[in-house]
């Protein structure tokens, strides 16, 4: 095969560009997946994250990857670590960052809660589905995100920062969710938080 | 790190000749007789020296990029072990065996892993020499992160075996905490910090704050002197300073920077003339880049750093190789490993579409960099860039506001990600 492409590249110009077309066509080719590299540090190849901490952000839909980009940059979302590469994101390029992590293909979590965490987090999702709907997959017209195969100490995190007032402060969006969050106690967040992380 | 762990296991069976002496050898752990070209080059091929995070990095990504491209590393150990967490060792927070990984993940990649040096690198020929034999490539990125300047502190040199560094992770990890372990409670326990730049600027004092916490917990009538050759903190200083108010026994005297030291006596000698008694002795050297790069003349007047084009990382030396990582200087970035990854990373990039004739893309790299100060607690620094006329330029810098636990899971999370883009 190497042969091939050194015998045909050496021969014929137009054979260059085909061959070395062909042999470029990696998955970093585009113009998003050569930005994202900052991104698979802390958030996996492709978005993909292993950790139970950061959030996948493999498929992520583009409405809200630029939302979360806009809100961690303006400092409306605090966080010492996104604030700086949400600055970076917007500086190579929202809109290709958006569509490469939007086309990639999303695993769910390999994290596992244990199944009766997930069952006590089912019996307390009725509140949740009004706005994230029955299937966890979220609702654009209502700014609500796809929480389904989310690492479940992400999700656990986020609704804490809710409930504490700590995630987009003086957002008016959100007052009736942090609102709902204050009356849910701490375990029962992780029991939701094992729910949705489960969710296919 | 199941990941990691289980494909440990699924060692490549060797494809094709030469390429299947070269994972068997690293397999093995004994090298073949190496004579001339024991590797013929069959088509593209990118060597990489040093499998560390910029190497290990870059060997993955440059074949994640284009397969059609071989990539041989050269990496004289048997195993990664994590420098950032390794502080933790030190406290027992963390085994050693939690930091340290095979190369298997990166010969799924097909990456050929062979586990010598290189001696001699040879530009003109393209050649990088191995014992008594070479391997040609097209593209040669080194990654040799730092070498100590030994001969900077007065009797160091011969005193190696005893005065430990610790400042590459593994057996000196090992035996630091060892060290620590065995020494009398009201004993004194002296870190000494080398000048800038030097790995990991933040790293002595989360050092500072592991070993202070374990003396804290286990020797209470135990000390801890910091000596440090700089004139203040040199990273995350407010939030170290802060975090020291936990640690009443631990003394912290700037410009301070210790030139003798005396395993004789155990005393370290300033270069004031103060002289400072210890029990045990944690002298972290001042660093230069790894001996590859100064033997191949890719430092510059200095003799200790590398100074590279900030899109491509090409030596500014020599043509066709590229520097990343540790050793290289003149990037506004700091000596870390996430920027050794981002580094390995661009630079993979780069020499793809170099080798492809293809217009390089401008990426900046990242800076993540957690630092534990106690046993469940860290704090955090994050720098963005971006390329301005062809140099890599700051976009800013933040710190988180305090220490507390939610940053240490995020530096938990930062780990296993991490570990796995260098490795699986």
């Amino acid at each position: 095969m190497r042969t091939t492409i050194r015998l045909v590249a050496s021969s014929l110009s137009l054979g260059v560009v085909l061959v070395a077309g062909v042999a470029a066509a990696g998955p970093l080719d585009g113009p998003g997946a050569a930005k994202a590299l900052a991104c698979s540090a802390c958030h996996g190849p492709g978005g993909q994250s292993p950790s139970n901490t950061m959030p996948i952000i493999a498929g992520i839909a583009p409405w809200y990857f630029k939302k979360a980009i806009e809100d961690y940059a303006a400092g409306r979302r605090p966080s010492p670590e996104m604030e700086p590469y949400a600055k970076y994101v917007i500086q190579a390029g929202v809109d290709d960052l958006a569509a490469y992590f939007t086309g990639q293909a999303r695993q769910p979590t390999a994290m596992r809660p244990d199944d009766a965490a997930i069952e006590r987090g089912r019996a307390a999702s009725k509140q949740c589905a009004i706005c994230h709907g029955e299937s966890g997959r979220g609702d654009a017209a209502k700014g609500s995100p796809d929480l389904r195969g989310q690492p479940p100490g992400y999700l656990r995190h986020q609704m804490l920062l809710f409930k504490a007032d700590r995630r987009n402060p003086a957002d008016e969006t959100l007052k009736a969710l942090k609102a709902l969050m204050k009356t849910v106690p701490d375990d029962q967040i992780g029991d939701l938080a094992a729910y949705y992380s489960s969710l296919r | 790190m199941t990941r990691l762990t289980r494909r440990e296991f699924l060692r490549t069976s060797g494809t094709g000749a030469g390429l299947g002496l070269l994972a068997a050898a690293g397999v093995a752990g004994c090298a073949p007789a190496i004579k001339g070209d024991f590797a013929p080059k069959a088509g593209r091929r990118v060597v990489v020296i040093g499998g560390g995070w910029g190497g290990a990095t870059a060997a993955k990504y440059v074949r994640l990029a284009d397969p059609s491209i071989e990539v041989v590393l050269l990496e004289p150990n048997q195993q990664f072990v994590s420098c950032p967490f390794s502080n933790l060792v030190l406290s027992g927070v963390r085994s050693i065996d939690s930091l340290t990984f095979g190369y298997g993940g990166l010969r799924s990649h097909d990456v050929k892993v062979y586990h010598a040096a290189a001696s001699a690198i040879e530009p003109d020929t393209r050649r990088v020499r191995v014992g008594e034999g070479y391997l040609e490539y097209d593209r040669l990125i080194v990654s040799p992160g730092v070498e100590f300047q030994w001969e900077q502190v007065d009797g160091l040199a011969e005193a190696q075996d005893r005065v430990l560094h610790a400042w590459k992770a593994g057996r000196q990890t090992v035996q630091l905490a060892r060290q620590l372990e065995a020494m009398p409670d009201g004993g004194v326990f002296v870190l000494t910090v080398p000048p800038v730049a030097y790995r990991c600027p933040p790293g002595p004092y989360e050092r500072a704050c592991q070993v202070a916490w374990y003396l804290k917990t286990r020797k209470p009538k135990s000390k801890l002197v910091v000596l440090d050759a700089n004139q203040n903190v040199v990273s995350k200083a407010a939030l170290f300073r802060a975090a020291w108010k936990d640690y009443p026994n631990l003394e912290y005297r700037a410009s301070n920077k210790v030139v003798k030291v005396d395993p004789s006596t155990r005393e370290v000698t300033t270069d004031f003339g103060d002289r400072v008694k210890y029990d045990v002795v944690n002298l972290i050297p001042p660093q230069r880049a790894g001996t590859i790069a100064v033997q191949a003349d890719l430092v510059g007047a200095d003799k200790r750093w590398c100074e590279v084009d900030h899109v491509t990382y090409e030596s500014v030396k020599h043509k066709n190789v590229h520097v990343v990582g540790d050793s290289t200087i003149g990037l506004p970035v700091p000596k870390s490993g996430n920027i050794a990854n981002a580094m390995g990373k661009i630079c993979a990039v780069a020499v793809v579409h170099l080798l492809n004739g293809k217009e390089v893309p401008s990426m900046a790299p990242g800076n993540t960099c957690y630092s534990w100060v106690n046993d469940r607690e860290a704090i955090a620094v994050v720098n963005a860039y971006k390329i301005e006329g062809g140099k890599v330029v700051q976009i800013e810098q933040k710190l988180t506001p305090s220490q507390s636990a939610e940053w240490a899971q995020h530096a938990d999370g930062w780990a296993r990600s991490i570990w796995q883009d260098i490795l699986a």
